[in-house]
């Protein structure tokens, strides 16, 4: 019988650990940027590989949950919408690393004077993301608390627009000094950036209609 | 001849298993928690087990209601209950063998001019109102009490899927078992004064003759459960309302508890010792009270959730079941007199026990039911044990085969 087996201990701990992979990959990811940002690339190098293998270890983690309650038929009910969670999730991390590996191979030039928009849309989509995880936890623990957990995604997530929306107006209307396609390439590294708290937006709205589903 | 006229009997039990033991554990299957395979396995043998060591106590009650007199009226009876439960299975309606049984007996008074005792009726009518309105109120409080409990404890969602999982198989096994204990008189109980077994010594224990037949009910019942369940399951799992899995348990629990009121006798007597009147000891329709539950559990969520249409077509099938069991008994009751000259049973007379009429009735063939009987039991453990390496093994394989694909998978990866 389930009560008597590890299998639900070890699927807790899984789970746990899933989220603080991506609980890490978000600080690392942060630190990353402002790492290239401060031009240091040893250190940026060396995030890279840390998200690297924190993606590498979500992967095998979400893989390993899915497994587990298939074949031990746990959360029968729930069982979809978890794994469909933890697959946005997966996406957040897989968004993290493939930014990352962007910024190595195409090495943008971004000007110094954008350095403080670049910083702050990161840490403004990054918390969208960082607060979507504690309102994941509380989906298995306290699912009367995700909805107002995840208020905070959403105002990040709209925070992060408009972050974005402005730093693109300076480049293209401001910065003459920049060609189009210097201009177009900074705005692709900034849709990068962006896409972490959309991923976190879209994972928010899946977890508040299974946080309505499961109090009901 | 005899092992014929056991036939309906064994239907009638087969019936009773398809339709009316799938309630314990169709809220569970129907949520998805427990595996179909297993919830057949768990209720098969605790049904058995509860039918072969309580199961004597409910018959009482329906032989006062009518005491068929004659093997022939016994076989008739059980099997135009058997066809009216079959029929309304085919439907997937989830009717009550205590109605078709009921609905039969009187059948069986009315062609032999006996007179139906309105005392019994009524207890058992009052029963079958009563079975789901307590059903319902069980089923609001238990939902309540585990809905605080999970919301105060903040215990982790897959902790407590795990503990609804076990309590659903538990609770089950508890339901399955009083479930046995009070409805195998339905399906054997009308035999029993027409057979005398000899005792049947199986070293560790000894059954008597009721218990031998409520042996053969219950095998009959298991096969039930095992072939024709899985439609009834849906229906009362998923049809009526969509359950959660711990709407799931409160309903399995609520639904055994009623089953336990109705069939305990120790605590009827403590009831009778606090002032109180006395429980009737009645065997209740599980289908009743299943539905009772999940009525509950839809009302406290709020009546919106309920499908009426389902609900309505089992009201229906509530008032047909009896009504059908009845003019059936009745007509196949003339055909068994008058076309096979089969005796059917007389009137009672009113200065001599029942029970002293029947006794007369069958000393005939005992002991090749017996031997039968032990046979049975042998071919099933053997069978059974059989069955449990084979499934052991498998997961084993199963599990290893997984396990190495799984190796494979992250050798590949690296």
């Amino acid at each position: 019988m389930p009560v008597f087996t590890r299998t639900t201990k070890n699927l807790i701990i899984k789970i746990d650990e899933f989220f603080d992979n991506i609980d890490l990959g978000l600080l690392v990811f942060r630190e990353g940027i402002k790492a290239y940002l401060d031009k240091d690339m040893d250190a940026f190098h060396r995030h890279l590989q840390k998200v690297d293998n924190l993606e590498t270890n979500a992967d095998r983690l979400q893989r390993e949950i899915e497994n587990e309650m298939i074949t031990h038929s746990i959360l029968p009910q729930h069982r979809s919408e978890v794994s469909t969670l933890i697959d946005e999730l997966d996406e957040i991390i897989d968004a993290l690393k493939s930014s990352l590996n962007e910024i190595n191979i195409e090495m943008p030039d971004i000007p110094s004077s954008l350095n403080k928009s670049f910083i702050s849309l990161t840490e403004t989509s990054i918390n969208a993301a960082e607060e979507l995880v504690p309102a994941a936890r509380a989906y298995f623990k306290a699912p009367y608390t995700v909805r107002e957990k995840l208020l905070k995604v959403y105002y990040f997530e709209s925070e992060t627009d408009k972050i974005s929306f402005s730093t693109k107006k300076i480049i293209f209307q401001q910065m003459d000094e920049l060609d189009l396609a210097h201009k177009a390439h900074l705005r692709y590294i900034i849709h990068h950036i962006e896409n972490v708290s959309d991923l976190a937006q879209k994972a928010a709205d899946l977890l508040s209609g299974m946080a309505i589903k499961i109090v009901m | 001849m005899i092992l014929f006229f056991l036939t309906s009997g064994l239907f009638l039990g087969w019936s009773l298993g398809a339709n009316d033991a799938s309630h314990i554990f169709g809220s569970a299957v129907g949520s998805k928690m427990v595996t179909f395979r297993k919830a057949a396995i768990i209720a098969s043998v605790f049904f058995i087990l509860g039918a072969v060591i309580q199961g004597s106590g409910t018959s009482q009650t329906l032989s006062k209601l009518g005491a068929v007199n004659a093997i022939g009226g016994s076989f008739t009876l059980a099997l135009a209950a058997a066809i009216t439960i079959y029929m309304m299975t085919k439907f997937a309606l989830p009717i009550s063998t205590t109605q078709a049984i009921v609905g039969a007996i009187i059948g069986w008074n009315f062609f032999t001019g006996n007179r139906t005792d309105s005392n019994t009726l009524e207890k058992i009518v009052l029963a079958w109102i009563a079975g789901p309105v307590i059903g319902a109120a069980l089923a609001i409080l238990l939902y309540i009490i585990v809905k605080k409990f999970k919301k105060s404890t903040r215990i982790h969602l897959i902790r407590f899927e795990s503990y609804i999982k076990t309590g659903l198989i538990l609770v089950g096994a508890f339901g399955a078992y009083s479930l046995g204990a009070n409805n195998i008189a339905n399906v054997m109980g009308v035999f029993i004064p027409a057979f005398n077994l000899k005792n049947l010594d199986l070293w560790i224990f000894t059954l008597n003759s009721s218990q031998q037949l409520f042996l053969l009910g219950g095998l009959a019942c298991a096969t039930g459960i095992l072939t024709y369940s899985w439609k009834v399951m849906q229906t009362i799992g998923s049809n009526i309302l969509e359950l959660s899995s711990e709407a799931a348990l409160v309903v399995v629990l609520a639904q055994s508890l009623v089953l336990f009121i109705f069939s305990s006798t120790g605590l009827s007597n403590l009831i009778v010792k606090t002032g109180l009147p006395p429980i009737p000891m009645v065997p209740v329709s599980s289908s009743q009270v299943i539905v009772g539950c999940i009525l509950g559990i839809g009302l406290y969520k709020g009546a919106r959730n309920i499908n009426f249409k389902v609900l309505g077509e089992i009201g229906i099938a509530w008032i047909i079941c009896p009504v059908a069991s009845g003019l059936l008994t009745f007509f196949l009751l003339f055909f068994m007199k008058n076309i096979f000259s089969i005796n059917v049973g007389s009137k009672v007379s009113e200065s001599i026990d029942a029970s002293v009429q029947t006794t007369n009735l069958a000393t005939y063939g005992q002991s090749d039911v017996s031997n039968i009987i032990k046979y049975l039991l042998f071919g099933l453990f053997i069978f059974g044990t059989i069955g449990i390496i084979y499934y052991i093994l498998l997961e084993n394989k199963k599990r290893r085969e997984m396990q190495r694909s799984e190796e494979k998978f992250w050798k590949n990866m690296k």
